[in-house]
């Protein structure tokens, strides 16, 4: 972490892929009964929530309780507003697991509904990264951008879609 | 989108993100100015501020600026989840308790009598007006800043910047004021700091959500 504050990507990516497991084991054991889709979102929730929040850490504080508070808060948050919502609609929700059995379990689908709230190019960058593996300085001469102005971009899109994502959980 | 996807984007943004209190440091200057400068153009202070500035007279200003410390201290503790605020807390419910002590000491010596002739003066509706019209540029700017925090219980922050807000508001009207009694002071004050703290939380509960 102290690496990706730095702006060490590689150190970042592999700290987000090692605490992800993790943190999916305990938004499943929560929220069982929402499906498994539900709980990916929640925990893209908690991936996002630890990005956009992860300058509050202190560098020479340990990270897991760090990392722990900020979980637990989004967890919480996200099953009180999903546990409502999955109240309302309860017969579409049953339909909708049958259908949808055969998908990928690491899919979430409230991000494809905020991505597709932003500026086509915003959400082509963000898609970019991991659809295509591609790093900042490929997409930049995919589309035609600098390296600078790409990580700009990126970097403003992933705020609105912390808004975003806030927005729908109010 | 999957979630190795998303972080690969996350892990793409390197962009380095402020800490909150850098982030604060400048727009908070400007608000101290804009209420500083304010408060020379429309309240201005009393004629014998050097002798008040001597005598017992100020505590009026310097226990605000206690509170004001410690209160945004812990504000800033509260955005930061796994910060240690205990201490300062503790601190904070100290210097509060001695205030309401320091209140019934003096209600004790002098009697409700006492309270309602020190009350009954037009320069407690000034008081109570003035102290949150001072504290609001604060006020606003410390809630901006404190929301890129990562605040675990957002009425409490919320409360905090209010109390560090009125405090320090309280304190630049104590060099107006020219009310010394106890009897005045502490319960004037201390409504008119409450009041601040009080729309801090209530601002901080849904501005500091996140």
């Amino acid at each position: 972490m102290r690496a990706a504050n730095r702006g060490d990507a590689v150190a970042y990516r592999r700290l987000l892929t090692a605490i992800t497991p993790v943190l999916r084991k305990v938004v499943r054991a929560r929220g069982a009964a929402l499906g498994p889709e539900s709980c990916e979102d929640v925990l893209q929730d908690v991936l996002l929530a630890i990005h956009s929040k992860r300058h509050t850490w202190n560098e020479d504080a340990p990270l897991r309780p760090w990392l722990y508070a900020i979980a637990r808060h989004k967890v919480i948050d996200a099953f009180r507003v999903r546990g409502r919502r999955v109240e309302l609609s309860i017969d579409e929700f049953a339909e909708g697991l049958a259908a949808e059995a055969g998908s990928d379990p690491t899919e979430g689908r409230d991000m494809e509904k905020v991505l597709n709230q932003l500026e086509p190019r915003a959400a082509e960058i963000v898609r970019g990264f991991g659809l295509h593996g591609e790093t900042t300085a490929e997409t930049a001469a995919r589309l035609d951008m600098s390296e600078g102005a790409v990580r700009v971009a990126l970097h403003r899109a992933l705020k609105s879609i912390v808004k975003l994502r806030e927005r729908m959980i109010e | 989108m999957r979630t190795d996807d998303l972080i690969a984007a996350l892990a793409a943004d390197t962009k380095p993100q402020a800490p909150v209190a850098i982030r604060m440091a400048f727009p908070l200057m400007g608000a101290v100015g804009l209420s500083g400068i304010s408060f020379a153009l429309f309240w201005g202070s009393r004629p014998d501020v050097w002798a008040a500035l001597g005598s017992m007279a100020v505590l009026k200003t310097l226990v605000p600026l206690v509170l004001v410390a410690l209160a945004a201290a812990f504000a800033l503790a509260l955005a930061h989840p796994g910060r240690a605020g205990k201490g300062r807390a503790s601190a904070l419910g100290a210097v509060i308790a001695l205030a309401a002590l320091a209140f019934l000491w003096a209600l004790g010596r002098e009697g409700l009598a006492g309270l309602q002739g020190a009350l009954s003066t037009p320069s407690l509706m000034t008081c109570l007006m003035s102290i949150p019209a001072l504290a609001t540029p604060l006020l606003g700017v410390a809630l901006w800043g404190l929301s890129s925090g990562a605040s675990l219980r957002p009425w409490l922050t919320g409360a905090m910047a209010g109390l560090a807000a009125g405090a320090l508001a309280a304190a630049i009207y104590s060099i107006y004021c020219d009310k010394d009694m106890a009897l005045f002071v502490l319960p004037a004050y201390g409504v008119a700091i409450g009041s601040v703290t009080l729309a801090g939380s209530l601002i901080g509960m849904h501005v500091l959500k996140w």
